[in-house]
């Protein structure tokens, strides 16, 4: 990460150094009795983390706006951090007021773009949430994530549906989860490869993000199968969501990594929703076997359909 | 087809002497086939090159010069490396899809089981790539050994331990299982209604088995095993129009050398047993007609991680399995084939090998 900013810390030493040399040009060097160590030690401290602060800003996020900020703010700190520490070596003759300038232009300058920086970070983190809530419902837990698509595995889904489904055994509502399956998956990976095949499963998974509500959350189940959990969601709403998501597939014109070819996909749906008879619970197995029940059938059907058209 | 047990029945049969047989540290698999797809899965899911090959012994420069030929116990140890990975649970199923597959995609070309694919991918229905199967079981997949049976309406496929795959057999049979189903799926163009039983119990990743293997499987079976309809046997399939990219780059014939030896040492030791059930095979007798002292005999055994009287009960509880609910034999007819003094005996013995006693064996299940 630090490769990118490699100007950005250019631009800090070369500044340090001017100031370095300007002021060993115009003022002379203190005696050693002069020199009031603690104050060496807390400028000189103060400057040295602002330095960290920076490498460890700059190393961590990628550039951009948020990003720039943020430098040239702990930059600001650092150089009047710096000529703070060289007036405790160097005296600087009374005609002499840019040590000054440098010394309280840069705080305040600094100070203020830092701010602005950790302002729009923060917006930058809601947008980021906003944007992985439909990932993760609850809790976060980065192991269970799928290298593929980035969504949470079959664990977290069922850990997901076991703290959901006890609230919705006294609403009203119901819960409906999708088991989503792509059809002739295999194709793909027989025709162009298997690394086309993760991509494709990636880029379906954006698709399908794209077109489901705030609260709602996929993951992969496993292979080409992906589950949706919709919470508070009756048949016709589900069924009504599971519909639009086949349409957006049907319409997605994939392309492939070597040629400029299109391919066009379908999915199968199935829909389970929570029994509403409270004598019988549903249990995350449960809910999930009835879904692939579901699927099974709703592959079935498209497979009769395809033979009578054919 | 199953003619091993079906001459294991006739009183008339002569001794029947071992084969010749591959061992865990026979080194004949060739690295550029399916434990090279294993690798590049392994690699391009993250995985880091030094911890897969971690106490295999293979550099991965030899791999690419395609002569390289690896031990079982050097698979074994791969496959034991790879499950490290956090996600590893889907592999052998991925690996299942890929196996007996045949991309056109020019970078993977090293990646199938070449050479015999042609044969597979061009067969007209399954009876044949079941032939082509069994014939090159050696060359497909070495480590796993099976046999195809008809029983009543349906044909069932054994798949069994050929040379000590230890822990790592749940790996192989899901991806073989997997690798059939695929094939199946592709070469007919609908689902085949495929039921597989697996002796384990099922596992935490059942998702993965609903989404590869189409949710129809029974875990904590007798045996492992996958039974089909006879008639789905001799259903035509399409004509694969495929093979013709495969086929400008011809694989040469040297890549895959006639092996002296059709099965691994445990599954030769298996088939001896059984065909020699008769005469009530002991330990020093077998080491006899395997050519070498009883000690050595037990040796070998270990090596592979079993014992004789592991061998002699899997041997007989499958026959007296097959003898009840195949030819519907008698209790006591059972326990004199098998030389059981009398019935209760047998009930006895049935009892620890399988769980259950003998009248509730039916089907396999």
């Amino acid at each position: 990460m630090l490769k990118h900013h490699k100007w950005k810390l250019f631009f800090v030493g070369m500044s340090a150094n001017l100031a370095l040399i300007a002021s060993l040009a115009v003022a002379d060097l203190k005696l050693l009795a002069e020199i009031n160590w603690l104050d060496v030690l807390s400028e000189g401290g103060a400057a040295a983390l602002a330095l960290v602060w920076l490498v460890l800003i700059l190393h961590s996020r990628p550039t951009g706006r948020v990003t720039q900020y943020l430098s040239l703010g702990l930059s600001g700190i650092f150089l009047a951090g710096f000529q703070d520490l060289l007036d405790e070596f160097i005296r600087f003759p009374d005609a002499v007021q840019w040590d000054h300038w440098i010394e309280s232009g840069c705080m305040p300058i600094g100070l203020y773009f830092l701010t602005l920086g950790i302002y729009h970070w923060h917006k930058e983190q809601l947008s980021i949430n906003a944007q992985l809530r439909k990932r993760e419902r609850l809790f976060r837990e980065h192991r269970s994530m799928d290298f593929t698509t980035n969504l949470s595995g079959a664990d977290y889904l069922r850990k997901q549906l076991t703290q959901t489904l006890p609230e919705h055994r006294h609403a009203t509502n119901t819960l409906a989860l999708l088991l989503i399956d792509v059809d002739n998956f295999n194709e793909i990976n027989r025709c162009y490869g298997h690394q086309q095949g993760d991509h494709l499963l990636q880029s379906l998974s954006e698709l399908i993000l794209l077109s489901i509500r705030r609260n709602d959350l996929l993951c992969r189940y496993a292979g080409d199968r992906f589950a949706l959990i919709l919470p508070n969601t009756g048949r016709v709403a589900a069924e009504k969501i599971a519909s639009e998501i086949s349409m957006l597939v049907q319409h997605f014109a994939y392309k492939t990594f070597t040629q400029d070819e299109s391919l066009f996909h379908s999915v199968s749906i199935g829909v389970a929703l929570t029994s509403i008879d409270s004598s019988t619970p549903d249990s995350a197995e449960s809910l999930i076997e009835r879904a692939n029940l579901a699927l099974l059938h709703a592959k079935e059907k498209r497979r009769m359909a395809m033979q009578q058209a054919a | 087809m199953g003619h091993n047990l079906h001459t294991a029945t006739e009183d008339v049969s002569p001794t029947y002497k071992p084969g010749k047989y591959f061992e865990i540290d026979t080194s004949f698999i060739p690295a550029h086939q399916w434990p090279r797809t294993m690798i590049d899965l392994a690699l391009s899911r993250g995985m880091e090159e030094h911890k897969l090959l971690r106490g295999t012994g293979i550099f991965f420069e030899d791999i690419a010069t395609n002569n390289l030929q690896l031990t079982p116990q050097q698979c074994f140890q791969l496959i034991k490396n790879m499950q490290k990975h956090s996600h590893s649970q889907e592999f052998s199923f991925l690996l299942g899809h890929q196996i007996f597959s045949a991309p056109a995609h020019p970078t993977t070309h090293h990646s199938t089981i070449s050479h015999e694919k042609n044969n597979l991918h061009n067969s007209a229905n399954l009876q044949q790539a079941l032939d082509v199967l069994l014939a090159q079981q050696i060359q497909l997949m070495p480590l796993l050994n099976l046999r195809s049976v008809y029983e009543q309406d349906r044909l069932v496929i054994y798949w069994q331990d050929a040379c000590g795959a230890e822990t790592t057999q749940i790996f192989l049979l899901e991806m073989m299982f997997t690798a059939l189903n695929s094939l199946t799926r592709w070469r007919s163009g609908e689902s085949y209604p495929w039921q597989f039983f697996l002796t384990h119990k099922k596992p935490d990743y059942i998702e993965q088995y609903d989404v590869h293997l189409n949710s129809n499987v029974q875990f904590s079976s007798q045996t492992n095993a996958m039974a089909i309809a006879r008639d789905y046997l001799h259903r035509p399939w399409k004509v694969n129009h495929s093979d013709q990219s495969a086929s400008h780059s011809p694989i040469p014939a040297h890549t895959s050398p006639a092996l002296e030896f059709q099965r691994g040492f445990l599954a030769e030791t298996y088939i001896y047993l059984q065909n020699n059930i008769r005469h009530n095979p002991n330990l020093e007798q077998t080491a006899v007609d395997f050519g070498m002292s009883s000690a050595s005999f037990k040796r070998k055994l270990k090596k592979h991680h079993s014992h004789f009287q592991a061998q002699y009960d899997l041997a007989r509880r499958d026959l007296a399995i097959m003898w009840l609910s195949q030819k519907g034999w008698t209790n006591e007819q059972v326990a004199k084939k098998l030389h059981f003094y009398d019935v209760a005996n047998l009930r006895r013995a049935f009892k620890k090998w399988t769980g259950k006693l003998p009248q509730a064996i039916e089907k396999m299940g």
